[in-house]
This record gives C-alpha cells, sequence and structure tokens, in this order.
C-alpha cells in the first residue's frame, strides 16, 4: 500500500461534514434532552404516562448525545478549526435553549431554579469552551508564522 | 517543510498537510511494521496506526516529538500483534558487554534484512529503528520506553545474533 492509498482510507474520519455532523447530534441530543427536561419541571402535575413519556425523550437525548462524545472523543479527530466550529455551534444551542427557557418562564410565569442554574452554566461552559478553542487555535497560528509557514 | 510545521498544520486542521505527513511518514512506518510483523499483516497494521495517529494528533502537545510519537504509536501497535513474543523475558541488560559507540558499529544493511526475521522481538526493533530507521539512541530508547543504555545493550545482542544468525545462513562455525 502506497501513502496515497493510505491518504483515501483515512478520508472517512478526516470529513469535514461528518465530524461536524457529530458535534451536532452531540449538541442537538444534549439540548433536545435539556429542553425537554425543562418543560418536564415546569408542568406541577403530570399523569404517569406522561411523565414516563418525557423520561424516555430526555433518555434518547442523553443517549444521542452520548453517542456523539463517544465519537469524537475515540473515532473522530477535532483539530483546532472544527473546535472553533464546534465552540460556535454549542454556544449557538445554549443560546436557544436559554431563549426558550426565557419563553416558557414568560408565558408560565416562571420556571423551577434549577432550570436556571442548569442554563446558566451550560452558557458559562459554552463561552468557555470557544474562548478555549479560539485561544487555542491563535497560538498554533503564531506557532505557525514563527516557523516560517 | 520541517515536521514541526506539519504538525502544527495538521493541527490547524489543513488537510493538505496531513496529506504531505503521510506521505513524509508511510514508507518509514510500513517498514518498520512490515520488518516486524511480516508483511501478511503490515497493511493493515500501518493503516490502525495511522488512524491512531489522525485521531491523536489534535492533543499532540509537542510538535517538535512528533518522530518518537508517531514509533512509540506503531510500536504499540506492532506489540499487540507480537503479544507472545514481547512476553517472553528479555535475557539481563548487563549480561551483554556493550560497544563503546553503537554508532561505530557499523552493520551491513544488506546482511541487516537477510538475518533481522531470525532475531527476538526486541531485538529487531533496535536494529530496525536505530540502523534501518537512522534514529538517534535517545529516540530509539524514547520509542521502547527504557532507557539508552538497555537500547546500547539490546543493540550489541542484535547484532551478536545477527552474526551468528548469518554465519549459521552460510554454514560458518
Amino acid at each position: 500500500m502506497n501513502a496515497d492509498e493510505m491518504i483515501s482510507r483515512l478520508s472517512g474520519p478526516l470529513s469535514l461534514r461528518r465530524r461536524v455532523a457529530t458535534v451536532a447530534v452531540l449538541l442537538g441530543g444534549l439540548f433536545g434532552a435539556a429542553f425537554v427536561g425543562l418543560l418536564w419541571l415546569t408542568e406541577p402535575v403530570l399523569p404517569v404516562r406522561t411523565q414516563l413519556a418525557f423520561g424516555g425523550l430526555v433518555l434518547v437525548g442523553l443517549g444521542w448525545a452520548g453517542y456523539g462524545g463517544w465519537v469524537l472523543s475515540r473515532r473522530t479527530p477535532l483539530f483546532a478549526l472544527d473546535r472553533v466550529i464546534a465552540g460556535w455551534l454549542a454556544l449557538a444551542a445554549t443560546g436557544l435553549l436559554a431563549g426558550s427557557t426565557a419563553l416558557v418562564a414568560v408565558t408560565r410565569g416562571g420556571v423551577h431554579p434549577a432550570a436556571y442554574a442548569m442554563v446558566g452554566v451550560l452558557v458559562v461552559v459554552a463561552v468557555g469552551n470557544l474562548v478555549r478553542a479560539r485561544a487555542s487555535r491563535g497560538a498554533l497560528l503564531r506557532r505557525k508564522r514563527e516557523l516560517g509557514g | 517543510m520541517s515536521d514541526e510545521l506539519l504538525v502544527v498544520r495538521c493541527r490547524l486542521g489543513e488537510r493538505d498537510a496531513l496529506a504531505e505527513l503521510v506521505r513524509a511518514w508511510h514508507a518509514p512506518v510500513w517498514g518498520y511494521v512490515r520488518r516486524m510483523i511480516g508483511p501478511g499483516e503490515a497493511d493493515d497494521v500501518t493503516q490502525e496506526v495511522w488512524l491512531a495517529v489522525v485521531r491523536g494528533l489534535p492533543g499532540l502537545r509537542q510538535p517538535e516529538r512528533f518522530t518518537p510519537w508517531l514509533f512509540t504509536i506503531a510500536r504499540r501497535a506492532v506489540t499487540n500483534r507480537l503479544r507472545a513474543e514481547y512476553a517472553r523475558p528479555e535475557v539481563a541488560a548487563d549480561a551483554e558487554p556493550v560497544t563503546p559507540d553503537p554508532a561505530d558499529a557499523l552493520v551491513d544493511r544488506a546482511e541487516l534484512l537477510a538475518g533481522l526475521a531470525a532475531l527476538p522481538a526486541r531485538e529487531r526493533e533496535v536494529l530496525i529503528l536505530f540502523h534501518l530507521q537512522d534514529l538517534p539512541l535517545e529516540t530509539c530508547a524514547a520509542i521502547c520506553d527504557v532507557p539508552v543504555g538497555t537500547v546500547k545493550s539490546r543493540l550489541s545482542r542484535a547484532r551478536r545474533l545477527l552474526r551468528e544468525e548469518l554465519n549459521r545462513k552460510e554454514g560458518r562455525p
């Protein structure tokens, strides 16, 4: 096998579309589960079957998030640019969740304090991730220039 | 272009840099793997190595240490295939007299290739890394995760075993 054949065999894990799709699966699962959980918390009294349905939806969301996390950590490399893109996607998804929480709070006269705390933590984590990803990419770009690239 | 620059560009996510890195290092990795485990599984194990490299590149903190990192991954893949051979107890390092400077003890490349397959895995790997890949002793030691002294000792033993093997093949006493 020569180098070009090897490069073509590596094209799967290196596909940008595949990596972005995996990040989207992780974020979709995580924030879907968070949103359903948020709705669940705001309903004071629910029949058992509805509670089971909410619980099932939360588990499905967490399952997809877990799958996305496993693929990203074990199967797919995330390079500096990918991390910045993933950071923006996470921030957008968190913003959407924060907006949804605000909407639910306004229409239903407030939500459980735990929901505010959860959204707050997710926003802080998303901003922190994005700042770190940008700083790391900036450091690599500086090093590339120092090495004459 | 230096390996360090290539690695930095790879970590940034530049696909052409990764292709260049694979083109530069595929032959040495494939050669090492093939000589360690034979031609039958060399392609599959080499692909396994490159997949691990691609997955590990974003986390490589010292791009200037790419060579030992790459061969450490390759060695891990080889060790997994040769578990039984690596599990055999090694001859004590101090049992082998070390030549003053292994770099002076030239080994004929053709002779080395002819007798390599008959050597035990640990001795085979130091011969490949030091004489065929031209890696410095310190890098060989880092890859094999042993002190430099142990590498020197293994090299001395490997050269002696190689001579014995070649003499045996030629019917000399």
